[in-house]
């Protein structure tokens, strides 16, 4: 028969009983500490929810625009585009992929540079040939469309077919809707691509990405660039965007070795690199004002182990071990860090809350991809409020382990001895 | 002391009438050289020429064969009329003098090729623009040095100070009983072969034995290459002038 055990738990609720009248001793000091620990998790989960909140934000926006969640290409035409390295049979593929549970909706997309002219005027372009009704589906194009219509597969009964342009490049230009667009490029077969198209409505801003951009009817622009039915890109939507780099391993496994699939992660490393560190740098200064928080924490204790000297000599005196003294002083803090993460919890609830609906509207609207964003918005999740609780009670209990020490080491007779 | 200087003066009037006679060797050389050049560089041109010619690009990715009439006028004047295949047909480009232009029917535009653009590919194929333009008089741009073999003339062409030119050296092998060019092999200012067009399959044209064949390998592309086929060669033709090489000529339809 075990008799350790209810002994055990019975000192255990005794030391817990300890550490809570060792923290209602100094009311007004805990109440301090305990606020100091309260705003270090408030500040910690607003500042949390607002970077995420953002990011995902910008990530929605940015995979929406024109990434989506997975990129499929021929080999290596990510890092070395080239007008040859195309996709043969896409009808296949897209069948194939359509039919998988994870994908929801995809779109094919060709790209080729480009010169473009107007009656007087020539600019650089970067023509895409988009599917017209995949990518209306798939991205905010449609929402980008600021002057005239989004795009038609059909030609006009003049055998032309219709082009978005980019804000930038109309200005270059000096075109608008039902103007015509004169473009010359290099075909799959190195012939010279030349063709007339009709603007049919401009997108983005004069200074968003696409703002030098030609949107095309895929088939059109199939066409134009000589390659037949063959596309440079698939782009697919997924059920859950958090999955991207999940799925996109497991669809390369499953397609053809020839065809490279990346995440959206992997398709603007830099973007996401960046974000990342990004990231990082906002939790080493949460970590820099829990660490501060928790200087004041580390007082608090050290005042509180100083003051009860005599008691832990006492303790010792009587018996108790020197690894119980120090635990019930990691316990005392666990507890108070504990209290004030609830009391910040119910505190921050309501601010997060009102971040994540109404946000902050920004001074001037952010462009992200020719669609503005006019607010920031925090996230509220679980993570926002466990990331601070976990690093708040964490940290005050690492500081209290030099007291703890120091009150376990304490001998008898000089505690005793001690005024 | 004059006694004694005379076998220094004899062996001095020796040396100069034997440098004397490098430097005659020498000039000659050249001149051999330069008249060579001259005949080669005229061989497909004559005083103006119409020709009939098939050109076919092949890259690992794709085969295109377009087939194309020119006419040139002396050094200065060019015009090239794509017939096919059908979505290339009537695309034309003008040469006159160093300036050069194209036209494209579809879209009824010519463009002016400028400057920067001279070393892009001409139509897609191993030719580029300056190929076409370039109306260097070689042997007057380039320090030329002749060397002979028992069937071979090779003639390496280096060029002047003030030249400019993208091109380290040039080396000719030409035919010395048919007067033809065999290759030119083109290097860059390190010495490193660029690219070699080889000419091939002698035919007569206009009382002239000059080959139908000239291909153009890139030698920094693999699997690249431009052969160009001369079906019909015409030189001094009555229905080649001057109002031909016009840009309003350029844009008119056929």
């Amino acid at each position: 028969m075990n008799v350790q055990g209810p002994a055990l738990a019975w000192q255990s609720v005794l030391l817990v009983r300890l550490a809570f009248r060792n923290i209602l001793r100094h009311r007004r000091r805990t109440l301090l500490t305990m606020l100091s620990m309260t705003g270090g998790y408030i500040l910690c989960a607003a500042a949390i929810s607002l970077q995420y909140g953002s990011y995902g934000n910008a990530i929605e926006f940015f995979v929406k625009d024109r990434t989506g969640h997975i990129q499929i290409h021929e080999g290596n035409y990510l890092q070395r585009p080239r007008i040859h390295k195309a996709i043969a049979e896409p009808d296949d593929l897209a069948r194939r992929l359509i039919n998988d549970a994870d994908v929801i909706a995809l779109t094919t997309r060709v790209f080729a540079p480009s010169l473009a002219y107007s009656e007087h005027k020539n600019a650089p372009a970067n023509v895409i040939g988009v599917d017209v009704d995949g990518e209306a589906a798939t991205t905010t194009i449609i929402a980008k469309v600021h002057e005239g219509e989004f795009l038609t597969g059909q030609a006009d009964a003049d055998g032309y077919f219709s082009a978005l342009i980019g804000m930038g490049l109309a200005d270059l230009l000096k075109i608008g809707g039902g103007d015509e667009l004169i473009l010359i490029s290099v075909g799959a077969d190195g012939s010279i691509a030349n063709d007339i198209f009709i603007v049919r409505g401009l997108v983005g801003t004069r200074r968003s990405a696409d703002r030098l951009n030609v949107y095309l009817p895929l088939g059109a622009a199939q066409a134009f660039l000589s390659m037949g039915d063959r596309v440079h890109e698939f782009s697919l939507i997924i059920r859950n965007l958090g999955d991207s780099v999940a799925v996109a391993d497991r669809l390369g496994g499953l397609l053809p070795e020839s065809l490279s699939v990346d995440p959206w992660e992997r398709v603007e490393l830099t973007f996401y690199k960046t974000m990342q560190a990004d990231r990082e740098a906002m939790f080493v200064t949460l970590g820099i004002v829990v660490f501060i928080v928790c200087i004041g924490v580390l007082n608090t204790v050290l005042m509180s182990v100083l003051e009860r000297t005599r008691e832990f000599g006492v303790l010792k005196a009587i018996g108790t071990r020197p690894g119980r003294i120090a635990w019930m002083v990691l316990t005392e803090n666990a507890i108070l860090s504990g209290l004030s993460c609830l009391l910040g919890l119910f505190l921050a609830l309501p601010i997060v809350g009102f971040m994540t609906i109404v946000g902050f509207e920004l001074a001037e609207p952010m462009d992200v991809g020719g669609v503005l964003m006019s607010h920031v918005r925090g996230e509220f999740s679980l993570r926002i409020f466990a990331v601070p609780f976990a690093l708040v009670v964490t940290t005050a209990v690492l500081v209290s382990i030099p007291p703890g020490i120091r009150a376990a080491r304490i001998l008898p007779i000089q505690a005793l001895a001690s005024t | 002391m004059i006694i004694g200087s005379r076998p220094l003066l004899c062996a001095s009037l020796a040396l100069f009438a034997y440098l004397g006679g490098i430097a005659e060797a020498q000039e000659s050389n050249a001149e051999r050289a330069k008249q060579i050049i001259e005949e080669v560089d005229n061989l497909y041109r004559g005083d103006a020429s119409d020709a009939r010619m098939k050109m076919t690009v092949e890259t690992p990715q794709y085969q295109r064969t377009l087939t194309m009439d020119s006419a040139t006028l002396g050094r200065e004047r060019m015009l090239i009329r794509i017939l096919g295949p059908k979505k290339d047909r009537g695309i034309s480009t003008l040469k006159q003098e160093s300036e050069m232009w194209n036209y494209f029917p579809k879209i009824n535009k010519v463009i002016k090729v400028p400057p920067s653009m001279m070393m892009g590919s001409w139509m897609g194929s191993d030719f580029n623009n300056d190929d076409l333009v370039r109306d260097t008089d070689l042997t007057e741009e380039y320090v030329l040095k002749l060397t002979e073999t028992s069937d071979t003339f090779e003639i390496s062409l280096t060029p002047k100070q003030k030249t400019v030119t993208v091109w380290g050296r040039i080396d000719y092998v030409i035919d010395k009983h048919a007067r033809v060019p065999i290759s030119q092999t083109y290097f860059d200012d390190d010495g490193e072969k660029i690219r070699v067009m080889s000419f091939s399959e002698n035919r007569e044209f206009s009382g002239r034995t000059i080959p139908s064949v000239m291909e153009m390998v890139p030698l920094r592309k693999p699997g690249h290459r431009t052969v160009v086929t001369f079906e019909r060669l015409q030189l001094n033709p009555d229905s080649v002038s001057a109002d031909l090489f016009t840009l309003r000529n350029l844009k008119k339809r056929f």
